[in-house]
Parts: structure tokens; sequence; C-alpha cells
């Protein structure tokens, strides 16, 4: 017996990762991705650093989608509305004081006045984003299944309603705020689409999100088994919420220009694909559905504008970007639901056949719990 | 009383159209638990036909209409749902999200952003004195049409072998298919039937506007299909209640409103669809029943 565990021990430790490294493995592959996509993206052109910060924003916006989606198993059609007010915020607080007392003469005197650092206005993007999500959770949490869908729709109707016509807190209807400016270059949006990943990794990680889990994959075991389903959705749209408002402030100031009619069922539709694509369940999911889309949508720009290939010039209408987007989604609906990743973290490359013999191994020397920490995750 | 009568039938022709719109969109779901985004993109399809051919002959643009209303729903099927039968009620959603916006950009390439326009039922757009009040006459066949309609897709429903079999697939398909229903063919008579309605969706919209852009068939879908699931998509009768309520409403808030929360009114209704599914998350109109959960 004592021989047959010593045995095991040494060969665990010859062969194979502890289950923390395999855990951190899921945090480490997506950051090293991103970067490595910036790095790629920045050297390549102009336009491509243009659409690169695009891709960034979309990124923390797809990741704060997924945090709610992917662990709770609800649809929401909504978060954009956190990305508007998201976005809203950074506005009204880093416009230029005289541009802010043209464009929008109506404004609360307490808003005018109001200005802040474009780092605080970040953070109370992210707070205005997760407070509204907050409350909206209150009640659109109690749903399930299609209603909530529908009800987070009607949510982001109200909310694009509410900042296109209230000219007190915007511009007279339906105009545009101009000329916000561009406070965070490349490698710091790259820095805080990082920090966002970490963020959504930690919840991911945290104990109401594996009740949320349990409650996506069976829906009347988790209450049965005491999981108070409601508490942890609302936790999820919450912390979802704030991520979407961080992508929001840094949607205004990559744009430039912010209108309400600008957060429409297409935004939604492609954060939603990109989400869906990659694989809604896992973190590693978003990440990659982000980066294949974006970039496919850069290479599609390029011919979209036309390009020269010798004596031939190639270029598709404008407008196959959603086109192409529209088609991939069903196809990959159709030929791999679970999305490019099938919905599992990125998966430790070294002793993977091992991965069960590990977890039987584990188990006998190691209490119950460290298990399900690491081999699973992996898997 | 006068423009209170007179918002009330132009209230009601409002809820005819999103009823049938409701009632097209609930027939799918019925059947196969979809809720399909893309139904507007068939009234779209049927529009543009109405506009392009109204003006060499009507009786031609109508049956065209149709018809292309009903190709464009069974290419749907074939194409798309038809693949995705075993997937869960999400997944079919979010594929319907993103046909609807792949048609939206199909019709933009070919047809141009901007809306076509050309006079539709021109005749119709005149108003009738009746008992010293005015009605638009427009309003009357509409309410006219989708009474018509729902009655005809009620029969077949309810008296013809096929529509017992849409019937009985609707209520439990996996008991349908064990008990020999044909389920191919079933779909696709319901996929063919939300088609044809979709497309006197679209003869009710166009000859009211006379214009057709690539988003045109996008807010009434939104509103039928928030109407079906607030009167319940488990029951046809309250997918179609449900519909006719949101289109009433929205008439109405559009008539009465005082003008600065005119603006508002959508934002309203929508935030009357949230109470009312928090209050009634099953429907107004569903039964017991439970409804399985995506």
């Amino acid at each position: 017996m004592i021989d047959r565990k010593t045995q095991t021990k040494s060969q665990s430790r010859r062969l194979l990762a502890p289950s923390w490294a395999v855990d951190l493995w899921t945090l480490a592959v997506p950051l090293g991705a991103v970067y490595l996509f910036t790095v790629v993206g920045s050297s390549l052109s102009g336009s491509a650093r243009v659409d690169l910060g695009y891709a960034l924003v979309n990124l923390i916006v797809v990741v704060g989608l997924w945090v709610f989606v992917g662990n709770s198993g609800v649809l929401s059609f909504g978060h954009i509305a956190f990305v508007a007010v998201g976005g809203w915020t950074m506005s009204l607080l880093t416009l230029d004081p005289t541009i802010k007392n043209n464009v929008l003469p109506a404004l609360f005197p307490s808003v005018q006045d109001a200005s802040a650092s474009p780092v605080v206005a970040l953070i109370l993007g992210a707070l205005v984003g997760g407070v509204l999500a907050f409350f909206s959770g209150l009640v659109l949490m109690k749903l399930n299944g299609l209603e909530a869908g529908i009800a987070t729709f009607a949510l982001l109707q109200v909310v694009v309603q509410v900042l296109t016509y209230w000219d007190k807190v915007g511009p007279k209807s339906g105009q545009s705020m101009v000329g916000i400016p561009t406070s965070f270059d490349l490698p710091a949006v790259m820095t805080i689409a990082m920090v966002v990943i970490v963020v959504a990794w930690l919840y991911g990680h945290s104990t109401s999100a594996r009740l949320l889990r349990a409650s996506r994959d069976d829906m009347s075991a988790a209450p049965a088994s005491g999981i108070n389903v409601f508490r942890h959705r609302v936790i999820a749209f919450a912390v979802s919420g704030a991520l979407a408002g961080v992508g929001g402030a840094l949607w205004a100031q990559t744009n430039r220009v912010v209108q309400a009619s600008q957060f429409n069922l297409d935004f939604t539709f492609l954060t939603i694909a990109m989400l869906v694509i990659g694989g809604m369940l896992s973190l590693w999911g978003a990440v990659v559905g982000t980066m294949v889309i974006s970039t496919l949508n850069h290479f599609l720009g390029i011919l979209e504008g036309g390009l020269d290939l010798g004596e031939v010039t190639v270029s598709i209408p404008s407008g196959s970007r959603l086109i192409v987007l529209g088609l991939s989604l069903i196809l990959i609906l159709i030929l791999r639901p679970g999305g490019i990743t099938n919905g599992r973290e990125a998966v430790w490359p070294f002793q993977r056949k091992l991965d069960f013999l590990s977890q039987a191994h584990t188990s006998a020397v190691t209490p119950p719990t460290a298990v399900s920490t690491g081999a699973n995750r992996a898997r | 009383m006068i423009p209170l009568l007179q918002s009330l039938v132009d209230a009601v022709s409002a809820g005819a159209i999103y009823a049938l719109a409701a009632l097209g969109i609930g027939l799918v779901f019925g059947i196969m638990r979809l809720a399909n985004l893309a139904h507007g993109e068939i009234i779209t399809g049927s529009a543009y036909t109405l506009i392009f051919l109204w003006q060499f002959s009507w009786p031609l643009a109508l049956v065209a209409s149709a018809v292309v209303g009903i190709g464009i729903a069974l290419v749907m099927n074939f194409a798309v749902f038809h693949w995705l039968r075993a997937q869960s009620p999400a997944t079919l959603l979010i594929a319907s999200f993103g046909l609807s916006i792949l048609f939206q950009r199909l019709y933009d390439a070919a047809f141009g952003t901007n809306v076509r326009t050309a006079p539709v039922g021109n005749g119709l757009s005149q108003s009738i004195e009746m008992g010293g009040i005015r009605i638009n006459l427009l309003s009357v066949i509409t309410i006219v049409l989708g009474v018509v309609l729902l009655m005809s897709v009620h029969l077949f429903l309810t008296r013809t072998s096929l529509g017992l079999q849409v019937k009985a697939a609707s209520a439990d398909s996996r008991m349908a298919r064990i008990l020999g229903i044909r389920s191919g063919l079933v779909i696709a008579v319901t996929f063919a039937i939300s088609g044809l309605l979709a497309a006197a969706v679209a003869f009710a919209l166009t000859t009211q506007s006379g214009a057709v852009g690539p988003t045109f068939g996008v807010q009434v879908t939104l509103f039928g299909l928030v109407g079906a699931v607030l009167g319940g998509l488990s029951k046809l009768s309250g997918s179609v209640v449900g519909g006719f309520a949101v289109g009433v409403v929205l008439s109405l808030f559009t008539s009465w409103l005082p003008p600065w929360a005119n603006d508002f009114r959508t934002a309203l209704v929508y935030v009357f669809v949230i109470i009312a599914l928090v209050f009634t998350p099953n429907g107004l109109l569903a039964g017991r029943s439970k409804k399985d959960r995506t």
C-alpha cells in the first residue's frame, strides 16, 4: 500500500503540474493572447491600429457579457445599455467645457459643471454601469429563459430612448456629442482590457460564480440544493454591467463621437456573435471569439475599401462585414454549437491524457476540495 | 368624442397588425421553440415585392408578395432552422438574430440603404363618413384583413387534418412524432403560414407608409414578439391578444400622450412590458402549464 502511494506521488511530481498551475494557465493564456494580438496588430498599419482600438474595446464588452451570460446561461440582449451609460459618463465628464456648453445647452447645472480626469471618469463609468445593472437586475433577474432575454432587450430600449430624448443628461433629441478627447492610448487600453480579463477570471473563481454555474447546468437541482439563484444572478449581472460600463467609457473615447442611436441592435449583435462564435461558456471563448471576428472584420474592411492585386482591384460591397458575421454565426451554430473553444477554458498543454489519472491520484492524497479547482476547470 | 372614436379605430387597426405579426411568431414558436427574430425580414421581403410590382398590376403584386413571404420563410426553415432542431431555444434565438441581421444587410446591398417609395393601395387612404365621424378606410380594411386571417388560421388549425397535426405537434412535438405525425412537413407548413401572415403585415404597413427600407420589418417584429411573450407564447390566443394589446397601447400613446412625453412612448411601453413580465412570467393569458425554460 505504502509502496504504491509513494510511487504515484513521485509519478505525479514528475508528470503532472499542480492544480494551481493548471488553473493559472486558464488566465495566462488569454492574457498572453491579448498581448500578442495587440503587439502584432499595432505593428501592421495605421488602419489596423484604429481597428485594434475598437477590437480591444469590444473585447472588454464581450468579456463583461460573458461574466453574466457564460456563468448564468441566461441570454442578455441588454448589455449595450450598460455600454451606453458608461460611454455617456465618460463623454459628459471629459468633454471640453466650451464644447459642452455649445452642444449640450440644456444639461442639469450639476452635470454641466461636472468634469473629471479620464481615470476617474472611467471608474465612474464602471460604477454607473454596475449600479444600473444591479438595480435593473433586482427586477429582471426574477425571470428565466426567453422572458429574461425579452426583458433585458426592453431595458436596452428604455435606456436608449431616455438617452436619446432627455436633453437634461445629453444632447438634443437624436444629436451626438462630438469631440470627446482620446485619453487612453493603445497600450493603456490593452492594460485595461487585461485588468478586465483578470477581474472576470477572479469572478469566475468565486463561490458565487460556481453556484451560478451549477444553476446554469441544472435549473431544478440548484435551487433544490439551497442555492439562491436570484442573488447570484444579480451579483453576476452587476459585475458584468460594471465591466460593460468600462467598455462603454473606452468606446466613447475611441470613437470620439457618441450618439444614443449607436447603441443599437447591430452593436448588440456584434458582441453576442463574438461571444457565441468563440464559445459562450468560457472566458477563453469570449477572448478567442472577439479576436477572430475582429481580425476577420479588419481584413474584410480592407477588401471593402478595394485591394490592389497587381492589375486587378478586388473589392466587395460595403456591409459585407455583417453579412459574413451573420453567416459565420449561423454556420458555427449548425456545425459547432459550442463555439470555437467548445466552451472550454485554455487547456493545460502538458500531459493532458493523464488528467483523469491525476484526478484519481490527487484525490487519494489531498482533500477532495482541492481537486475540483484544478483538473475540472482545465477540462 | 369624435377624436376619441377616431383614435380608437386607429388603435384597433394598429392592434390588428401587431396581432398578425405576433400570431406568425407564436405559431413558429409553438412548433419548435423558436422565437423568430428574422420574421421581420420576411415582412421586409414581401414589402419590397409590393413596392416594386404595384405599379404594374396590383393583383400580381399581392400574389407575388404572398409567394415571396412564403418562399423566404421556407428558405429560412430549410437552410437554417432545419439543421438546428435539436438545439436549445436560446441557440435558435441567437441563430434567428444572426439571420435577421444577415437579411437586413442583403436587402441593403440589393436595394440600397435609402427607402424605396411607391404608392401602394392609393385608393385605400381616403376617409369615409360614417354616422357623422370620418373613418380612415385603410384602418377598416386592416381590421377586416386581420379578423379574416385570424379566423382562417383558427379554422385551419381546428378543422383540417394538417391543421390538427400542427396543433398536436405544437402541444407536444415529441409525442406527436411518436404518433406518426410527419414533423418535417408540419414545420414547413407552419413556416409557410407565418410567411403568409408576414405578407399580410407587409401589405397593411406599405399601404400606410408607401416606403420600404432594409429595416422595415424590425419594429413591428420586435413589438409583435414582445406582445407574444407578454400574452404568453405557450398559447396561440395569448400571443394574438398580447400583440393586439401592444399595438393598441402604442397607438393610443401616440395620439394621447402630451408632447413632452410622446418621445418616450416606446420606453413607456417597454417599462410596462418589464413590469408585466415580472408579475406574470408565463404571459398574461398563459394557463397553469409550465413551459420549458431556456
